[in-house]
């Protein structure tokens, strides 16, 4: 299953990319060789050999949004570009794309070359009389598969992304995997896993109730409820490797573990720290309202969960993945 | 009410850390373990264990990166947006709800997104927090933890997973319609 879902979101990313990029194509968004119109108003005129001039590039917003067909900005366009002539007569423009750069040109610029950077083929440029202000008509750079390009960038991306995640697991993980085996060895976990014996007999029938994967497993739901993360994870894992333990088909995932993951899925959390925080910075009155409603969602998507997976593993199929 | 519940989740996520590690160490040393070595020893495996995880990991987030980079997501959102309205779920937050199982960063900022154009204290405010908060981001999970001890063969758990997110967003629409609406 996981397979398919892995394969369908590479598959359906690469052609919704490609049909985005076509439909682009089609319909010009950028205006990929189109002239567009506007004045610079001229800071400093060029001075010995080189044929620069600096300036800001300026533009009603009616303008840019006729333009680009939609409404792109309502504010008045104001973009420092420097013009500079070679010697064989053609012109060519740079804007430094910057965090006031209108926000379509902003766009233009991650598809261009360079993000900072958006260049353009000056097709007539003229001076006025007095030296401060200039015509000029630019066909900017050509922007294409931008989705493309995108796709492949994120691909990049999020792998780097993963190794930090894992690297980064590296200490915390140490460090917990340490205070658990002292834990293990102090006989810490084994009164935890007596308490709790009645409910876990039922939810891991599979796991004898002294092994240490049930200690692993309630401190890890213990850490997720209390909403500590860090240590969750880790916790997480180190149960993982006890109902490995148990694994007769070891690289197949036994019932304990989906049932274990759909807790862990579900998560419940008895404060949602995260989203209270998040409501609180954007200016609630009551950030913490949304601690019941999370409890009751949380709560159906767990028990759902742990329903799933006592159903789902007597399917035919899931049982004979099972058989040694 | 909402002061005191902020400052005692701080006081919460302050105190329970050094709780446990006091708990734990001191609970070996009544014990008599040796709790330096013990330690040590139970540490070791951090590195392998992190390591472990990275194909799997690189996997997951390499295809999820795809998917949110192509606009394959505003693809669905138009697709389903005329079945929420049957829900009683606003097209807002569809969006929150098709990226919380995928992506723990995507969905929170889809969640400040929201509240910044909406207000904390909206109904969709309000819908999207509790959705943030009535799930994980089920796929990052399953890639981890199964990465941990080298799971090909994930037999039920895809389905179970994605059960109990469907569970826990219909139940977010469902509560907050119910309290708020």
């Amino acid at each position: 299953m996981l397979n398919y879902i892995w394969i369908g979101l590479i598959l359906i990313g690469l052609f919704v990319a490609v049909g985005n990029d076509i439909i682009d194509e089609v319909q010009n968004p950028y205006r990929n060789g189109e002239p567009f119109v506007s004045t610079v108003l001229l800071k400093k005129a060029p001075s010995g050999i080189r044929q620069t001039w600096e300036g800001d590039l300026v533009a009603p917003p009616d303008y840019f949004n006729g333009f680009y067909g939609t409404q792109r900005t309502q504010e008045p366009i104001r973009q420092p570009a420097v013009i500079s002539k070679s010697a064989d007569g053609t012109a060519s423009l740079t804007m430094n794309i910057t965090d006031a750069s209108p926000a379509w040109w902003r766009e233009m610029a991650k598809s261009a070359g360079s993000k900072e950077r958006l260049l353009g083929r000056v097709v007539e440029f003229s001076v006025s009389e007095d030296q401060t202000s200039a015509r000029v008509q630019v066909v900017l750079e050509s922007i294409r598969f931008v989705k493309l390009k995108a796709v492949t960038q994120a691909a990049l991306d999020y792998a780097a992304i993963a190794v930090n995640i894992a690297l980064g697991l590296i200490g915390i993980m140490a460090l917990w995997l340490g205070m658990m085996k002292v834990a293990e060895e102090a006989g810490l976990l084994q009164v935890l896993t007596r308490i709790l014996t009645p409910v876990t007999k039922r939810l891991f029938p599979d796991v004898p109730p002294d092994h240490p994967a049930v200690g692993a497993i309630i401190m890890n739901i213990a850490a997720n409820m209390l909403g500590l993360s860090n240590a969750a994870t880790p916790l997480g894992l180190k149960a993982m490797e006890e109902l490995n333990k148990l694994n007769p088909k070891v690289g197949t995932a036994t019932n304990a573990m989906v049932t274990f993951l759909a807790i862990n899925t579900g998560g419940l959390i008895l404060l949602p720290a995260t989203a209270i925080a998040v409501r609180a910075a954007a200016g609630s009155s009551n950030p913490g309202i949304i601690i019941g409603t999370s409890i009751v969602g949380a709560g159906c998507a767990t028990i759902a969960g742990i329903a799933a997976s006592k159903l789902l593993q007597r399917l035919p199929r899931y049982k004979k993945a099972m058989e040694v | 009410m909402g002061e005191f519940l902020k400052n005692l989740v701080e006081v919460i996520s302050f105190i329970a850390i050094p709780l446990m590690f006091l708990l734990f160490l001191g609970w070996g040393l009544i014990k008599k373990v040796k709790v330096y070595e013990v330690f040590v020893e139970g540490a070791k495996d951090g590195f392998n264990v992190a390591i472990r995880i990275i194909p799997y990991l690189v996997a997951m987030l390499a295809a999820i990166g795809i998917f949110r980079a192509s606009g394959a997501m505003e693809l669905l959102i138009t697709v389903l947006a005329p079945v929420t309205g049957l829900i009683g779920m606003p097209p807002e937050t569809l969006p929150m709800a098709l990226m919380r199982p995928l992506s723990g960063s995507g969905s929170l900022g889809i969640m400040t997104e929201l509240m910044k154009v909406h207000g904390p204290d909206s109904l969709i405010g309000i819908m999207a927090s509790t959705m943030y908060g009535s799930s994980e981001t089920t796929f990052y999970v399953l890639a981890v933890y199964f990465g941990t001890v080298s799971i090909k063969n994930t037999r039920h758990a895809v389905p179970t997973g994605i059960i109990a997110d469907v569970a826990g967003m219909l139940a977010a629409v469902w509560i907050v319609n119910l309290l708020f609406r």
